[in-house]
């Protein structure tokens, strides 16, 4: 008797999951899957990019969600690699069923999930990857870059550079893929601006070297008027080191994208090389307005910390999904594509458009120098020129043909 | 079109002062691997960890120290001695049971143990970059016939010789660095005569850790302190190993003064493949001295 109570209980408790189930996906929460690298030395920039997207999503899930849902989101760790990172996508696909996917400071990685989700019809978001390949040659409907590429960084770098006075220059870098991208742009945009530009000669390191030292004596000794350091991510911070340490930045200008970016600058405290030329996506005191103010105020009440660049393309990324559903009225990728082609959004340093034609998003380049300031341990930037994201954006024209139509 | 282009007697003697202060740190590291490999006979793949651990210690030391210049000093000292800690519980609690394994076993170990280490240091320190100055005197840098040279890597070259000549008398002076010579050589031989051979093993292992660790204090001041800086170092100390001859302290020597001068002087003769310069260098000398250039020990 009492074993036939149980079994008609666990029917009858069966029988409800099976009628509320279906009830309650249809207020089922909006699934946003993030693959990134959180181990390792890239972490200290993707952690910015979940946490300020973090901080979006709270906030409009306190307000009740997007359409009446809620937006929920899970992160998978790439281990900047690029098989488990396309297994993690595919995982998130096929198992937690995710509306959109995010992610990747790995461009191979980014291009490899690109292409994953073309044939899956899924929109990829794009977030801290710099290959200009992501909305060039291999950008497609359901791909979004969410960072600028390092076809803007060239550009902006050259606009930049060609208003100094230099003439000679020698470019030296990582030799990989970004490194040999942001000198090919830089250097071809800045021949086209000024063509009276030289190359005296070009060093190529390896991806991590420890050691700047040799090279400056080596660049030193050919005696350009100004050098392009064409190195990215974890080597930014030992070179400008070995630069400090060889006095490299009172000899001889350098222009180092990124260079003045938070992330390189504060693990290098105040012992970092003033008059180092950079350009960067994002500053939290810069630009001084109320938005800007009141977004590094917001981040720092929850994390303790102030935000560098990856906490603007999180945020952002946030906005324009968020945006996106609202426009589109409903939850459906191809409603949600038509809606952010060519949107604008409210961000941190102002409007930012999402152009139409590559899925790019037209970011703004801040020029600078570093500079010490009283009362910051680490280095400021001073003498902030913004280049209009307009003026550095590779043209459509250039984007169709990388794309060889 | 740029190969050596811009050659002359100041910029050539300029590269050769770098890259001997680039020696010094690869010669640190690597003899301390030489020692273990050639004593214990264990391809300690985990030297790179301790090397980077180092760096870490140094760091928190000079920060707990305030960041000034004494908390570099100190750091120098305690973080190798911190090392060599790390070191003593491992052997006494791991390697000192695996001696008599293959090669292949205590390569696999010492590969795990590099992979705990990293996750260790990323529980401990975090992912973000790390980076300390030099101690003011040897802050900035001074002209050597026109060029810049950095103070901190003039500091590197006196240490350079001076660690050289401490191992040396070490191994040849001392009794404990006769003994483990001896144990090099015929290990059962010195059990035989009444000698703990497991603590000379024990004595040996430590000290080749804390050159690991002295390794990464000293380059603390020069570049990122980072995950991932254990690979970088871990395959060019074993290089340099290799070409030097297995567990000899003198091939240690030679073999980063290969690599370092080759490195630095190729980055000024053709800049745009500098990066292949020590590593043909590598090939060439394996080539006429498959064994290494001196006399291994294996």
């Amino acid at each position: 008797m009492k074993k036939a109570c149980l079994a008609v209980t666990v029917l009858f408790c069966f029988f409800i999951l099976l009628f509320i189930y279906p009830l309650s996906s249809d207020a089922r929460p909006i699934k946003v899957g993030i693959i990134d690298c959180y181990s390792g030395p890239a972490s200290t920039y993707t952690n910015d990019v979940r946490d300020a997207f973090k901080l979006a999503v709270d906030k409009i899930n306190a307000k009740g969600g997007v359409l009446g849902r809620k937006i929920e989101f899970t992160t998978r760790d790439s281990k900047f690699k690029v098989d488990i990172g396309l297994s993690a996508a595919k995982e998130l696909i096929m198992r937690e069923n995710v509306d959109i996917l995010m992610g990747t400071i790995n461009s191979a990685l980014a291009l490899g999930i690109s292409d994953l989700c073309k044939k899956e019809k899924l929109p990829f978001f794009a977030t801290f990857s710099k290959s200009a390949k992501i909305t060039g040659a291999k950008g497609h409907r359901y791909v979004f870059s969410m960072t600028e590429n390092t076809a803007l960084a060239g550009k902006a770098g050259a606009v930049g550079l060609a208003k100094r006075p230099y003439v000679k220059y020698w470019i030296a870098g990582d030799d990989y893929e970004y490194g040999h991208a942001i000198a090919d742009g830089v250097w071809n945009n800045l021949k086209q601006l000024k063509p009276e530009v030289k190359l005296l000669g070009q060093s190529w390191w390896k991806v991590g070297e420890p050691d700047f030292t040799p090279y400056i004596t080596a660049i030193l000794s050919a005696k350009p008027d100004a050098v392009i350091i064409a190195t990215g991510g974890r080597d930014c911070v030992p070179f400008l080191k070995a630069a400090q340490a060889t006095g490299f930045n009172k000899r001889m200008p350098f222009f180092m994208h990124t260079a003045t970016e938070l992330s390189t600058l504060k693990p290098l405290g105040l012992n970092a090389p003033e008059g180092v030329i950079g350009t960067s996506n994002y500053h939290f005191f810069y630009p001084d307005t109320p938005e800007n103010n009141s977004f590094v105020k917001e981040f720092k009440n929850v994390y303790g910390r102030v935000p560098k660049v990856g906490a603007l393309y999180g945020y952002i990324t946030a906005n324009f999904i968020i945006k996106g559903y609202e426009k589109a009225g409903k939850v459906n990728s191809e409603k949600l594509i038509d809606a952010i082609e060519g949107m604008t959004i409210d961000s941190p340093i102002g409007n930012l458009t999402l152009r139409a034609y590559d899925h790019q998003v037209m970011f703004p380049m801040y020029m600078g120098v570093t500079t010490k300031v009283p009362g910051y341990d680490f280095l400021m930037v001073k003498d902030l020129v913004t280049l209009p994201g307009k003026d550095v954006m590779p043209t459509i024209a250039e984007i169709k043909k990388a794309r060889g139509k | 079109m740029e190969f050596a282009s811009n050659i002359t007697l100041s910029a050539l003697f300029q590269q050769v002062l770098v890259g001997l202060s680039k020696t010094t740190i690869l010669f640190i590291v690597a003899s301390g691997l030489s020692l273990i490999l050639g004593v214990l006979r264990i391809p300690n793949v985990a030297h790179g960890s301790l090397y980077m651990i180092g760096a870490f210690l140094t760091y928190t030391v000079a920060m707990f120290l305030g960041g000034g210049s004494t908390g570099f000093w100190l750091a120098l000292i305690l973080a190798p001695i911190g090392v060599g800690l790390v070191s003593i519980i491992i052997e006494r609690g791991l390697f000192c049971h695996l001696y008599e394994r293959e090669h292949l076993m205590l390569l696999l170990f010492t590969f795990a143990f590099t992979l705990v280490f990293g996750d260790l240091v990323k529980l401990v320190w975090g992912s973000d970059y790390r980076s300390i100055s030099a101690p003011e005197i040897f802050q900035g840098s001074f002209s050597v016939m026109g060029l810049p040279f950095p103070r901190y890597n003039l500091f590197l070259l006196v240490i350079g010789p001076l660690v050289a000549l401490g191992l040396w008398l070490l191994t040849n002076k001392t009794k404990i660095g006769k003994i483990s010579r001896a144990a090099a050589v015929d290990r059962e031989m010195v059990g035989a005569v009444g000698i703990n051979v497991s603590w000379v093993f024990c004595f040996v292992f430590v000290i080749g850790c804390v050159l690991a660790g002295l390794g990464g204090a000293l380059v603390a001041p020069t570049q990122n302190i980072t995950q991932g800086m254990d690979h970088t170092i871990i395959i060019e100390a074993f290089l340099i190993v290799i070409i030097g001859g297995l567990g000899n302290m003198w091939g240690a020597v030679l073999g980063a003064l290969i690599f370092g001068l080759t490195d630095s002087i190729g980055i000024l003769v053709w800049p745009q493949f500098a990066i292949v310069f020590p590593y043909t260098a590598v090939v060439i000398v394996l080539v006429f001295f498959p064994r290494g250039l001196l006399k291994s020990t294996w």
